[in-house]
């Protein structure tokens, strides 16, 4: 009896209808993984800055998100839908198509655009940590639409978007071969990355981090905890950032569906490889470095090593994940180094490092260390190089868009210095962000608060007022 | 010259020590019959060499070293006998251990009772 009904059950049951399902459920415990990645880049920055400057960090942390999620819905998705129909052979321009995901009311095509807009606010958000500590708000408030609503979806317009560097794209067409960048190594991070870098430039550095020779000095942040927490938060919020980009859960076909277990299994492996090579490279180039293991670059190393086989996860062996990964978090520390001794750029949380070479290295070694399903053998994974084609594709799109970044990012600062000009002045810089730019403190008890109605002390000369005395 | 602890006056014993022997003073101050304090946390610079501090392997100097600061204000207790206790058990042996000063004090009154003086501690 029961065996009967479970079978008629059955049979109403499209396999088309169930992984469909399935698979957008997924999506959406997906994004909101990648959302909990804003805690995450929130902490991470407010800890490496001073006591002084982390409402700040916190205020552009949430302006990044909540605006930035409105600039994606108005403009930035159709930017995107417009880059890959300019930049691909035989694509008629169709403006209104664009902006078609905005009358999605049937479908998931709302599900579609969120999935879109966690990506494009975690790249708005790593060009923060660059600029920390002497932005105008103003001035971080446009670039951040400008990241949101151009900058950024041009990107993926070029590539998950079907246009320039994709198989179907211009280059991508010519070629023979589309861009290979899974979940935004370069697409995401790369451009957070070296987006924050020109506009650590064009900002300047804080004042104190070097001396007159140029030498740098420590401005050191307030709170490594809060630094290596945020970290983990990060990390936690990328197994939806990169496993979450292996979409599909179920496959429908001839009257069943079938588990993905393997897509996703080679998926998370790497991620979580690559993430723990990063960290342990830094941990031991760090401790040569500096004679002790540094939490902080261990952190960083973490990242940066996620950030590697963000591009890499579905495409490379395991041992090319965790190749990968170590090679990323090996080079954080030197290449940060790199930018503030010989660049002299003050990159607060070292964002070039983390998110912009680490994206770059990874996508373009992809091909060297590519899984080929019937290939050598080697360590219970199967290689085949990925073809030199596809390597110098590799090259190009990293090329492309670094380009379309820095110079963009360039034209969004300039703009921005015009129109409200970059940094606070010295003053306020000294005095901090967060009672200039915003009138808070983040931690009153630090700074002796006043009683709750007490009279107010001058201590100008000028006597007490407010509150009862005599004279 | 009287026979009088302190010599009738009230004294304050001022104690710089290491944070993690404030255990062992209060310890100290309560066994000598001393127990009423103020404690503060104080940062300084005496014979203890200075630390290199480094963040992101950019190092710097630290040389004011976090301390704490106990005052106790006695009457009856023979300021000696507080400095004493003190010494003995903040005293590590290594440079940083701290110093202890013994003040005058000219008028003591307790807030709650209005007592002044001698009585207020």
């Amino acid at each position: 009896m029961t065996l009967e009904l479970l079978g008629d059950f059955a049979l109403q049951l499209s396999p088309g209808a169930v992984a469909n399902g399935v698979n957008y459920v997924w999506i959406l415990v997906v994004c909101f993984l990648i959302f909990f990645m804003q805690p995450g880049f929130a902490l991470l920055e407010s800890g490496q800055v001073r006591a002084k400057n982390v409402g700040n960090v916190l205020m552009k942390n949430m302006t990044d998100w909540t605006l930035g999620t409105l600039v994606f819905f108005v403009l930035g998705a159709a930017v995107s839908g417009l880059v890959a129909q300019l930049t691909a052979p035989g694509t008629a321009f169709d403006l209104m198509g664009a902006f078609g995901y905005m009358s999605s009311t049937g479908g998931a095509g709302w599900v579609d655009w969120f999935f879109g807009a966690v990506f494009a606010m975690t790249a708005a958000t790593i060009v923060s940590g660059a600029v920390a500590g002497r932005m105008k708000f103003s001035a971080y408030v446009f670039v951040a639409v400008a990241m949101t609503a151009v900058i950024y979806p041009a990107v993926t317009g070029m590539t998950w978007g079907g246009g320039l560097l994709s198989g179907s794209g211009f280059i991508g067409d010519a070629l023979n071969v589309g861009y290979l960048d899974f979940a935004g190594a370069t697409v995401v991070h790369m451009v957070g990355g070296l987006a924050g870098l020109v506009g650590a430039k064009m900002v300047g550095p804080r004042a104190g981090r070097f001396d007159e020779n140029g030498q740098s000095q420590p401005i050191p942040g307030h709170s490594m905890l809060l630094a290596v927490l945020g970290t983990l938060f990060l990390a936690f919020g990328w197994y939806g950032f990169n496993v979450g980009t292996q979409a599909t859960v179920l496959a429908a076909g001839d009257g069943a569906v079938t588990f993905q277990g393997a897509a996703l299994g080679r998926v998370v492996l790497n991620t979580t490889l690559g993430m723990g090579a990063g960290a342990v490279a830094a941990m031991l180039v760090s401790a040569g470095w500096q004679g002790k293991p540094d939490p902080l670059w261990a952190a960083n190393g973490l990242l940066a090593g996620l950030v590697a086989v963000t591009g890499a996860v579905p495409h490379v062996t395991w041992w090319g994940g965790l190749i990968l990964g170590g090679l990323a978090g090996a080079l954080v520390l030197p290449t940060y180094r790199w930018v503030v001794d010989s660049l002299k750029i003050d990159d607060v949380c070292g964002v070039f490092a983390v998110h912009g070479s680490a994206g770059a290295i990874g996508t373009i070694l992809i091909p060297v260390f590519a899984y080929q399903s019937g290939g050598v053998a080697i360590l219970g994974d199967t290689w085949g190089f990925g073809g030199g084609t596809q390597l110098a594709m590799q090259v190009i799109g990293v090329a492309v868009i670094g380009l379309w970044t820095v110079v963009m990012t360039a034209v969004a600062f300039k703009v921005a210095d015009v129109v409200f000009g970059l940094r606070v002045s010295e003053t306020e810089e000294e005095a901090g962000l967060d009672e200039t730019e915003h009138g808070v403190s983040v931690y009153p008890e630090f700074v002796a608060g006043g009683s709750r109605e007490g009279p107010t002390v001058s201590t100008d000369g000028s006597g007490v007022s407010g509150g009862t005395q005599d004279d | 010259m009287t026979d009088e602890p302190n010599d009738g006056e009230l004294k304050m014993v001022m104690a710089v020590v290491r944070p993690d022997k404030l255990g062992d003073v209060k310890q100290a101050l309560a066994e000598t019959g001393a127990p009423s304090l103020t404690v503060t946390n104080v940062s300084g610079r005496g014979s203890q060499p200075a630390k290199k501090g480094q963040w992101r392997g950019e190092e710097y100097t630290v040389d004011l070293h976090q301390k704490v600061k106990v005052e106790c204000v006695v009457a009856d207790i023979p300021a000696q006998d507080v400095v004493d206790a003190i010494a003995d058990a903040a005293q590590t042996g290594e440079p940083g251990d701290g110093k202890i000063f013994v003040l005058p004090v000219e008028s003591a009154k307790q807030v709650r009772t209005g007592k002044a003086g001698q009585d207020a501690v």
